[in-house]
């Protein structure tokens, strides 16, 4: 029986809203501390290079400038993995993306620091900083650098060929592994109808408005505190300290207000860097980075090239599926080729499978997580298939997503057998939905339009979150959390503390605290912290429950097993006369009784993972080949959406960046490997004015595991945007786009090809 | 190099302050005045964070210098709300969840008012063609968008 | 950010007395959305800056009895929003409020719309020392250039003009007022720019110590507008534009002029394109061949051959906006 709620499934006012609103709420680069000194990094102007030496002594001379970092601060790291949440990294690659050493590998990468007594100053002193290179030849296709013949990018990277390292030889293919289920070739003997095709992907950014930033205060006892923009204050303090080999006790992070991550706040960058520079000088030392140093020297998404192969019998039940995904994981192994290869034909039920994946070195940034990591490109590929096959069958494009779609016993190529889990219902919505039954929304002109829709999965995780909890002698209670709010989440766990209590979302107080003043909290990422720490807060009000019905049967002199807690108000089971609300109770134990504080810590079962259908109508100029987004709809089953408002937001804004992504964003590179295009005029985001209302339908399945049910919501509108584009692109004109992004001049070239 | 004194108006109040002729309003806002409220995205014109109004017009703050302000008007984020409560659109954004990280949200309601100073009721499209200046990166606009048309009817 | 001394006249010919004879060492600052952006990349150093903020004697847009005379430091968006403008000459209102978003458009001036730096991304780049800086040859050439020229025959440099206002001025038959050091003198809009070719060249043929104080359009009955073309809805900048003007006649279109930009080093005049309109009635037919007729001398580089299809498209939909009629490409 579903669940009755209060407060879950209800929209107030975000705890943290009215600083925001005002321009009070503190973010990284707002921290001013007494004595501060402004750090600048000097980056590679080089793509792939030696760094035969780096000469700092005109830079240190200069008026203002009181210290330089290069890798030769850095301790060196072995080759020891680091697990950050989302994704893992090699911490002898992650100090060298810090700050280089030996060699550089990308355009952008950091090379030297200093810190000077204003930003100007240390701007300008960075020119100084000599620096000779020995300068190398770039890879930057993903596909050139798995030749043989291709330019190296390290010496020490070896592929892993299925679980084997191959010392034989350096390679830029960094790991190939396959995943297989039934047998494909028995698998396509069945198939009536077979599709095979290629996908090229661009390299794209995260986007987060903020730049990132840290300031580092290193005291001269060896404790350091770092304030930054984190999606994980403690993924920071492991990564700090790894990386400076200092214990994690000596290192406080504070996490400020973080805007916007995407999964490219999780890797650290500045923060260590400051540390050296604090240590060094014995002043706290603040870094921002500019926008051009956030496109160039942090972790975009990779650009790939996949080939997908999937056949159906005649009745339009799939029956094999090959696939073959290519990731650049640019500088340094660990694209997400590992989720992207997982996620290909995650959607479907599809007894024959077999997917190779391979994560590639190119001279480009190293890759970070961005919403969804490795699962857009792969959806782009497999969902453009699938609607080739559809055609093909005469079959609705969601009647064989209903007859093929992943449910609760359906295996994935890569192992697992879902729990209960969405995908139908998703598409069941859509199906329904009366932008699914209406004719074609009406364009602004009289060419071609067209309707695609298309289906993404993401899995969604777990991991550790903690969280306390004190009662207030005024009934509220205040909520110590450590999840950095990226886009609500103070609120949406706040909502479940509130909901388990009985009380209102605005008697919850929710604070992110320091790594000091909280427990071990994994990333905001994975679409996790309203499913876990909202978990963790649930647990905590648990705690909270039993401590209050201890104080109310002292208070009456009963047993505990006399008093039960109902929706806020505890009574006697033996005396309708014995009642007292929380407010009540709350204010007699400050008098009597003693403090209540709960706490709890969580590391959940991953919830069962999060579908998405997406349904988009589209114009086609056919003489400039520009597309434009009529309507959008956007379905998603969220488990359970805690706030809906902050649920659409999730889904309307992920489905914006991949209609960015599908239609106009790219790292555009010249031959000598830099990107041409590192600013927000040039990288073309979209704008308010490119976009149509994005309808969200929530779609609630709730995840049986979960106190409320909650699934996650962040990631999974990402995935399909590309592909319902694509799809709606050839209903329109006929043309089939196998390459991202699908630019103007890309239609209008794929159109004068059609002719 | 010598800094230069500047008399200008901020939020209502006169304002002194002195600057190196190389800092922008929104470098001495935030660096020099400590009002944060105005946000570096860019740094160059293209994100509309930093934005405020410039006697009365919207401009970038990361592209006027600070010493061009001399006997200007200035009015930022904080100078939107008053002591009696929040300005519609605050209340728009806050009511319509139309925030998700909040970086860019001062630099929306900054244009958004200018937006409805000049155009107290405006169209879907205008909104989205007057705001067309600002890159949100989380919302898709859609709540935003909805949130100046809810506090354009109040 | 390189710091530099600071300079705030009040008239115009204080300001030229101001500048050298030289470029680089001494910029003018007008609405700041160039020169700002370039300084913070280091592609622009002066050590002299001379703000026109207190000039008022560029503000203000008059429109007389035979002209229409808009200051050089009039914003854009006060050029978009003009309600006589937008009237007379909607080409120019149209491409001033397709710049940018709002904020831009309430700092740009024209002036510095039309002596503003090109956009070529190697240009831009700090760290690349091109033809224009003091280096010896154009990266985009045989480079990265889809959004270069594709009517650059025999230049140099393969930039395209960044001004979208200078096509539509062109067309109208504009002229800007240049205070050089020696007083004033008149230059059509049409022989204003030029095309690069040198270290430390600009767009146009002003010299270093000149600035551009007005601009005067004739008065006319002139059909105009100005169609651009651009991945985005805003905040973009165009692919490729086209502005066109004619005199309606029985006959036909008479004495039109079609003028593209962003396709080549100066605003570009498609005279081929002019002789195809002339004495027709606009129609789709007419006003698709005269986007031939524009585009039939096209020349693109290595990536931008998507470019002249473009062109054909705009300079169409230019002709057919100008006539009145029926928009085919909208409902």
């Amino acid at each position: 029986m579903a669940q009755v709620f209060q407060v879950i499934g209800t929209r107030p006012i975000r705890h943290d809203g009215l600083d925001k609103v005002t321009g009070r709420a503190q973010y990284g680069a707002d921290i001013q501390l007494s004595g501060m000194l402004h750090g600048r990094v000097l980056r590679s102007s080089h793509a792939h290079a030696r760094i035969k030496s780096i000469d700092a002594s005109a830079a240190l001379k200069v008026p203002g400038v009181e210290a330089v970092a290069t890798a030769a601060d850095l301790p060196e790291s072995g080759d020891r993995i680091a697990h950050l949440g989302e994704g893992a990294v090699n911490l002898r690659h992650l100090s060298s993306n810090c700050l280089a050493r030996g060699k550089v590998h990308y355009k952008g990468q950091a090379v030297a620091a200093l810190a000077a007594t204003n930003p100007h100053i240390a701007e300008e002193a960075l020119a100084l900083i000599k620096v000779d290179y020995e300068p190398l030849p770039p890879v930057m296709d993903v596909r050139e650098a798995m030749k043989d013949s291709a330019p190296k990018l390290h010496a020490d990277v070896f592929t892993e060929e299925m679980g084997q390292l191959k010392k034989d030889k350096p390679s830029n293919v960094a790991k190939h592994f396959q995943f297989k289920l039934g047998d494909v070739h028995k698998g396509f003997a069945q198939a009536a109808v077979t599709v095979e095709r290629e996908f090229h992907t661009a390299t794209v950014h995260q986007g987060y408005i903020e730049p990132h930033n840290a300031t580092a205060m290193f005291n001269p006892d060896g404790n350091v505190t770092i304030w930054c923009s984190t999606q994980g204050a403690f993924t920071v303090r492991a990564q700090v300290s790894e990386l400076l080999q200092i214990p994690v006790s000596r290192i406080k992070v504070v996490p400020l207000e973080i805007g916007g991550g995407f999964g490219g706040k999780i890797r650290v960058y500045l923060e260590p860097v400051a540390a050296v520079l604090s240590k060094k000088t014995g002043k706290p030392v603040k870094i921002l980075m500019d926008r051009a140093a956030v496109f160039e020297g942090t972790g975009p998404t990779p650009g790939s090239y996949i080939r997908v192969k999937l056949g159906a019998d005649k009745t339009g039940k799939l029956v094999a599926g090959e696939a073959y995904l290519a990731y650049e994981a640019g500088a340094f192994p660990g694209s997400p080729i590992g989720p992207g290869a997982m996620c290909i034909f995650a959607c479907y039920d599809i007894p024959n499978v077999l997917i190779d994946g391979f994560d590639v070195c190119v001279n480009k940034p190293a890759t970070a997580a961005y919403r969804a990591p490795g699962a857009t490109n792969a959806a782009f590929a497999s969902e453009t298939v699938v609607d080739e096959i559809c055609r093909q069958l005469k079959i609705d494009p969601l009647e064989f997503r209903l007859k093929n779609g992943a449910k609760e016993g359906t295996r994935r190529a890569d192992g697992p057998i879902y729990p209960r889990i969405g995908m139908i219902e998703t598409v069941e919505a859509a199906k329904k939905h009366p932008h699914y039954v209406a004719p074609l929304a009406p364009g602004s002109s009289p060419f071609p339009r067209g309707r695609g829709v298309a289906s993404g999965f993401w899995f969604n995780i777990g991991l550790k979150s903690s969280v306390t909890a004190s009662v207030n002698n005024d009934g509220t209670v205040s909520l110590v959390e450590g999840s950095t709010d990226i886009g609500g989440t103070r609120v949406s766990v706040a909502m479940q503390l509130a909901e388990a209590l009985g009380i209102r979302a605005e008697d919850v107080r929710p604070v992110v605290a320091d790594t000091d003043s909280v427990g071990y909290t994994d990333v905001t990422g994975g679409s996790r912290v309203t499913y876990a720490t909202g978990w963790a807060a649930y647990e905590a009000a648990q705690d909270i429950k039993w401590q209050m019905l201890e104080k109310a049967a002292q208070l009456w002199k009963t047993d505990l097993d006399n008093v039960v807690y109902d929706k806020g108000v505890i009574r006697a089971k033996d005396d309708p006369a014995k009642k007292i609300t929380f407010k009540e109770l709350a204010e007699k134990i400050q008098h009597k009784g003693g403090i209540v504080v709960g706490r709890a810590t969580v590391d959940p079962p991953w919830p069962g993972g999060a579908f998405a259908t997406h349904i988009v109508d589209v114009e086609v100029d056919p003489d400039t080949g520009k597309v434009s987004i009529l309507r959008y709809t956007a379905v998603q089953d969220c488990g359970k959406a805690i706030h809906p408002s902050y649920v659409e937001g999730q889904i309307q804004g992920g489905a914006v960046q991949g209609i960015g992504w599908a239609l106009n964003e790219e790292y555009a590179y010249n031959a000598k490997g830099e990107m041409t295009n590192a600013s927000f005029l040039d990288y073309r985001m979209p704008t308010s004015l490119d976009l149509p209302m994005i309808d969200a339908v929530i779609v609630e399945v709730p995840d049986p595991k979960h106190p409320y049910g909650v699934r996650g919501v962040g990631e999974v509108p990402i995935v399909p945007p590309p592909a319902a584009i694509a799809n709606a692109i050839y209903a329109a004109v006929g043309v089939r786009m196998n390459e991202l992004p699908m630019s103007p001049g890309r239609v209008v070239k794929a159109l004068a090809a059609k002719k | 190099m010598k800094k230069i004194h500047v008399t200008t108006t901020i939020n209502g109040k006169e304002t002194e302050f002195l600057c190196e002729l190389r800092q922008s309003l929104l470098e001495v806002l935030r660096d020099v005045l400590m009002l944060t409220g105005a946000k570096e995205g860019c740094n160059n014109g293209n994100c509309g964070a930093c934005n405020v109004l410039l006697d009365g017009r919207l401009v970038n703050s990361c592209l006027v210098m600070g010493a061009e302000v001399q006997a200007c008007n200035v009015q930022t984020i904080e100078g939107i709300a008053t002591p009696q409560g929040l300005h519609p659109l605050q209340q728009a954004f806050l009511e319509g969840a139309a925030l998700q990280c909040g970086i860019c949200t001062p630099g929306f309601i900054v244009a958004a008012k200018a937006l409805l100073d000049q155009n107290p009721k405006p169209t879907e499209h205008q909104v989205r063609h007057f705001l067309a200046g600002n890159l949100c990166r989380c919302t898709g606009y859609d709540k935003i968008v909805r949130a100046v048309l809810q506090a354009a009817t109040s | 950010m390189k710091n530099f001394t600071y300079f705030r006249p009040t008239t115009p010919e204080q300001a030229v007395a101001l500048l050298e004879n030289r470029w680089g060492n001494t910029e003018l600052l007008a609405g700041g959305t160039d020169l700002h952006d370039l300084q913070k990349e280091y592609v622009a150093q002066p050590a002299r800056v001379v703000s026109l903020s207190g000039v008022n004697a560029l503000a203000g847009i008059r429109v007389e009895e035979k002209s229409v005379r808009i200051g050089a430091g009039a914003k854009l968006a006060d050029i978009a929003n003009h309600a006589e403008l937008k009237r007379l000459f909607p080409s120019l209102t149209d491409a001033a409020d397709q710049i940018g978003g709002p904020q831009i458009r309430n700092m740009g001036t024209l002036g510095g719309n039309l002596c503003q730096r090109n956009r070529c991304w190697y240009f831009r780049d700090e760290h690349t020392n091109c033809l224009l800086k003091t280096g010896q040859r154009c990266f985009a050439l045989d480079g990265e250039n889809k959004y270069h020229a594709i009517f650059s025959q025999g230049h140099r440099c393969v930039i395209v003009n960044p001004s979208t206002l200078a096509p539509a001025l062109i067309a109208l038959g504009a002229s800007a007022v240049v205070q050089g050091p020696n007083g004033r003198r008149t230059i059509e809009l049409g022989r204003f720019f030029r095309a690069p070719g040198a270290n430390n060249e600009r767009e146009h043929v002003l010299e270093a110590n000149d600035m551009v104080v007005e601009v005067t359009i004739p008065r006319s009955n002139l059909a105009n507008a100005s169609y651009e073309v651009r991945h985005k809805q805003a905040y973009d900048w165009p692919l490729v534009q086209a502005a066109v003007s004619f005199e309606r006649g029985d006959g036909g279109v008479r004495n039109p002029r079609v003028v593209l930009g962003h396709v080549a080093p100066t605003p570009h005049v498609a005279e081929a394109a002019a002789r195809s309109i002339t004495g027709q009635a606009v129609s789709e037919a007419t006003a698709g061949a005269a986007g031939r007729a524009a585009a039939q001398d096209a020349k693109p580089l290595s990536q931008n051959g998507y470019k002249v299809k473009l062109v054909e498209v705009a300079v169409k939909r230019a002709l057919i906006i100008a006539a009145g009629q029926k928009r085919y490409w909208e409902v």
